[in-house]
């Protein structure tokens, strides 16, 4: 169908909002295009992790202790966590409940952060406690470290952007009809959800 | 789907939003949102790199006229064919056709205004001068030896050129994925009323094809470049097998990305030789559906035969097996488009202008590049010439023969709508018949000289090679000759070239329909189409461009 | 009273995997009929939050994981 469901928005608008709703459109492709982007770049170093992992050692390799999965699997839970939170935030803007938005934007962004926070103890721990490093502990140093630090950036720029956003919201940048900002935001989000999920598994799971 | 989705509307969208005319020497020239002064900005950028390029390929045949060398030292001619590889690729043949022709011709083409992330197109563009330069740069702090494939171990060390390589090239890969990016949205929204995908041009169609390649392909190398780039800076291991790594691992990422890059240097090419053979027949493109998909084909196919390159790298035959048959396979819809090329003339009432003459020295070059291509998919026959002159042979077949002979018939055929002055015809001929001449002469004695057991990437040879690397390093003189007549002629038509008009060739996709140079704007209004443009017994297949070539301001001229 | 960080590591992995995933499977099910690729990503997503949301449960409940073999 012709336009994508914006609330309020139809065929018989006036002019001004044909032309914002073509160009939504053009950003939401847009965007959708960058993401699926990212995917390749994550995809890649995944294939490198599995192809590494696979030329016959066993893992963890002999001297590298197991991962915490229990930890892990909690510090997930955060990150899960707040991929709901989000998306209610944007329900809640669509349906015009903007104290609840906001404060669901703020428990996303405690949530995000609370991770990252998880992500630095795990770091902390397998650097200083087991000497695991990123360049000095073979495959398993580069592949992990790599790949969670990646998702970790990834992670941190969505923190900072959801900030952004709070900040922006708070000071009225986005109307009922024009968010494109809040639901790029929660694309963005949701898709780094998503890459956990794939990351988690590969190290932790299997 | 509604075709109504896809296209634009006439009410007030984008199709009716004309921005105010840009201001000043810096916002139309410098840092230009409009996708034709972006588009001529690539094609500049990328000949200067072509220039540069070429000369370390005339050092590289100076270097081999003798069979103990002594032009430069081994070291440095490692360096010279490896950046003049990389330049290639990355600096010409990509940025030209993708940034340079996409960006100038198909948003014409479907009757739009401009692709649709202007901003974003303007940064893609800048990133990639800044990224040549960084290449170049690597010359004077060691530039990488081992190749434009770089394999581990070897890019593990030596001199840190080989980082700053790796940099460079992740950046004009950003470039890329950004282009990428942006056509495949200007695509997907932005045809003009009526142009539904079997009413593009097949110069869109080609595009359409490559712009996913640019996006996916683009990123996966860029992972590769990025793990290069942490193993040797901060010793991070992937490849290097003392440390758990894998050589075979780069091999694997590089070629997962430069095999579809192959497609995008040539897909774009197909692209313009579609218009450039109809236009000169005066007849409709023969099978424009069976060209159309056959693209998409290609593109899709292209990202399931990389291995072919690995063939000498320790795979299991069974995995050889898949790839060698899926490489045959792609063969398939390149014949067909050769053979429908191919029937486009037969009947035709032909005209060979230059761009004519490229358009059918490509058919016939191209070709035998593809035919080598198919020898090469063979598994028992790349054993033998896996690393010879034999795929040297093959791939400037493909590379000079294909995509450069595809872009000088884009260059004849576009360079009036752009600069409203014809280039030369005479001047062009010369061009063409050296340039024929000069890189036959070249290029074919490699064949032989591969399968005689010529290795490539050496600074010295075995002196029975002698004879036909003299011939071949002379004949690349001659084809210098020819390039520097092409340069000479751009130089001075674009003084005193004849005049144009709007359409010196008689062509019938929209961008024919509009002064030489184009508005700013593009189109005074955004037509609507009814049909393929080709159907040269009908009128053409608009309604909506009776404004285009008078003098009525648009109608929504800085209207916001 | 020492308690063992693990147990409520997975406690809370369990707890909180549960709460995300019927809330994420709710939503789903909600939002399943609005149309628009935009809307269909959502789904998709909320849907791989969900597998998420059960693959912590399990780890939690120590069904799959990596752990040593002890």
């Amino acid at each position: 169908m012709a336009v994508a469901s914006v609330t309020h928005a139809g065929a018989g608008e006036p002019p001004a909002d044909r032309l914002y709703a073509e160009t939504r459109e053009l950003r939401l492709q847009g965007f959708l295009l960058f993401l699926i982007s990212d995917c390749v770049l994550f995809s890649s170093f995944i294939f490198a992790y599995l192809y590494l992992r696979n030329s016959g050692q066993g893992w963890p390799p002999p001297g590298i202790k197991h991962l915490d999965v229990a930890f892990a699997a909690w510090n997930s839970v955060l990150l899960f966590g707040s991929g709901a939170t989000m998306h209610y935030a944007l329900e809640n803007w669509k349906h015009g409940n903007f104290i609840k938005y906001m404060w669901m934007l703020i428990f996303t962004i405690i949530l995000g952060a609370g991770f990252l926070g998880g992500q630095g103890y795990e770091y902390t721990h397998l650097i200083f406690g087991e000497h695991v490093s990123w360049w000095g502990s073979g495959i398993f140093g580069a592949s992990f470290f790599t790949l969670t630090g990646m998702h970790g950036f990834h992670v941190f720029v969505g923190v900072c952007y959801l900030t952004v956003l709070l900040m922006q919201s708070a000071a009225g940048v986005y109307t009922g009809e024009k968010y494109f900002g809040i639901t790029a935001g929660t694309l963005y989000w949701h898709f780094v959800d998503v890459i956990w999920v794939v990351l988690f598994s590969i190290f932790y799971l299997i | 789907m509604s075709t109504q989705a896809a296209q634009l509307t006439h009410g007030g969208g984008i199709a009716d939003h004309i921005h105010p005319e840009p201001q000043g020497f810096v916002r139309r020239y410098v840092f230009s949102i409009d996708h034709k002064i972006i588009g001529i900005q690539y094609i500049i950028t990328a000949w200067v790199f072509f220039i540069l390029a070429g000369l370390l390929a005339e050092t590289i045949r100076t270097q081999l006229l003798n069979a103990n060398g002594g032009f430069v030292s081994p070291e440095t001619y490692n360096e010279v064919y490896s950046i003049h590889g990389s330049a290639m690729v990355w600096l010409v043949v990509i940025p030209m056709l993708t940034g340079g022709f996409g960006n100038l011709i198909f948003p014409l083409q479907i009757g739009a205004r401009d692709v649709a992330f202007p901003w974003l197109n303007m940064l893609s563009f800048w990133i990639f001068p800044v990224a040549g330069l960084m290449l170049f740069s690597s010359f004077l702090m060691g530039a990488p030896t081992a190749g434009w494939t770089e394999y581990p171990p070897v890019s593990l060390q030596g001199a840190p050129g080989t980082s700053m390589w790796a940099a460079a090239i992740f950046l004009v890969g950003v470039s890329s994925t950004l282009t990428g990016i942006n056509f495949v949205v200007t695509l997907l929204k932005m045809r003009a009323p009526g142009m539904t995908f079997t009413r593009m041009p097949l110069f869109v169609w080609g595009q359409f094809a490559t712009a996913p390649l640019l996006m996916i392909a683009t990123t996966a190398l860029a992972a590769a470049l990025a793990a290069l780039f942490m193993e040797r800076v901060f010793g991070v291991p992937f490849y290097d097998p003392t440390k758990g790594g894998s050589p075979v691992l780069w091999q694997h990422m590089f070629w997962f990305y430069s095999h579809p890059a192959v497609y995008i240097m040539i897909l774009p090419a197909f692209g313009i030789i579609s218009e450039v053979l109809p236009t000169f027949s005066r007849k409709p493109i023969f099978g424009y559906k069976l060209i159309a998909f056959s693209s998409a084909a290609i593109a899709l196919a292209g990202f399931m035969v990389w291995a072919h390159h690995m063939f000498t790298s320790g795979l299991a035959p069974y995995l050889q097996l898949p790839f060698m048959i899926l490489t045959f396979a792609i063969g398939v819809p390149t014949g067909i488009k050769i053979f429908s090329w191919t029937a486009t003339l037969w009947g035709g009432k032909i005209h060979l202008t230059t761009a004519m003459l490229f358009a059918i020295g490509f058919i016939a070059l191209f070709t035998c590049g593809g035919i080598t291509g198919i020898f090469l998919a063979a598994v028992p026959y790349d054993l033998d010439v896996h690393g010879t002159y034999f795929v040297v042979a093959h791939f400037h077949y493909v590379l000079v023969g294909g995509s450069l002979m595809g872009i000088f018939a884009g260059m004849y055929y576009w360079f009036p709508k752009m600069s409203g002055r014809l280039l030369n015809e005479t001047l062009g001929k010369i061009h063409f018949w050296t340039f024929f001449v000069g890189f036959n002469g070249t290029f074919l004695p490699m064949h032989w000289l591969g399968v005689e057991g010529m290795p490539r990437w050496v600074a010295t040879y075995d002196p029975q090679f002698e004879f036909w690397n003299r011939f071949a390093s002379v004949s690349s003189y001659v084809m210098g000759i020819a390039i520097l007549v092409f340069f000479v002629n751009v130089v001075w038509s674009v003084r005193n070239g004849k005049k144009a008009g709007p359409n010196p060739w008689g062509g019938r996709t929209l961008e024919w329909m509009i002064p030489s140079p184009p508005h700013y704007y593009n189109f005074k209004q955004i037509p609507t189409v009814y049909g393929l443009p080709y159907d040269f017994s009908h009128p053409l297949p608009y309604k909506g461009l009776e404004d285009e070539l008078t003098d009525t301001p648009p109608v929504a001229a800085g209207a916001h | 009273m020492h308690v063992d960080p693990a147990i409520l590591e997975r406690t809370g992995a369990i707890a909180g995997g549960l709460i995300v995933g019927i809330v994420a499977i709710y939503a789903l099910y909600k939002d399943w009929a609005t149309p628009g690729v935009e809307n269909h990503v959502f789904k998709l997503m909320l849907l791989l939050l969900g597998i998420g949301a059960v693959l912590a449960i399990l780890a939690g409940a120590g069904v799959l994981g990596n752990f040593p073999t002890a």
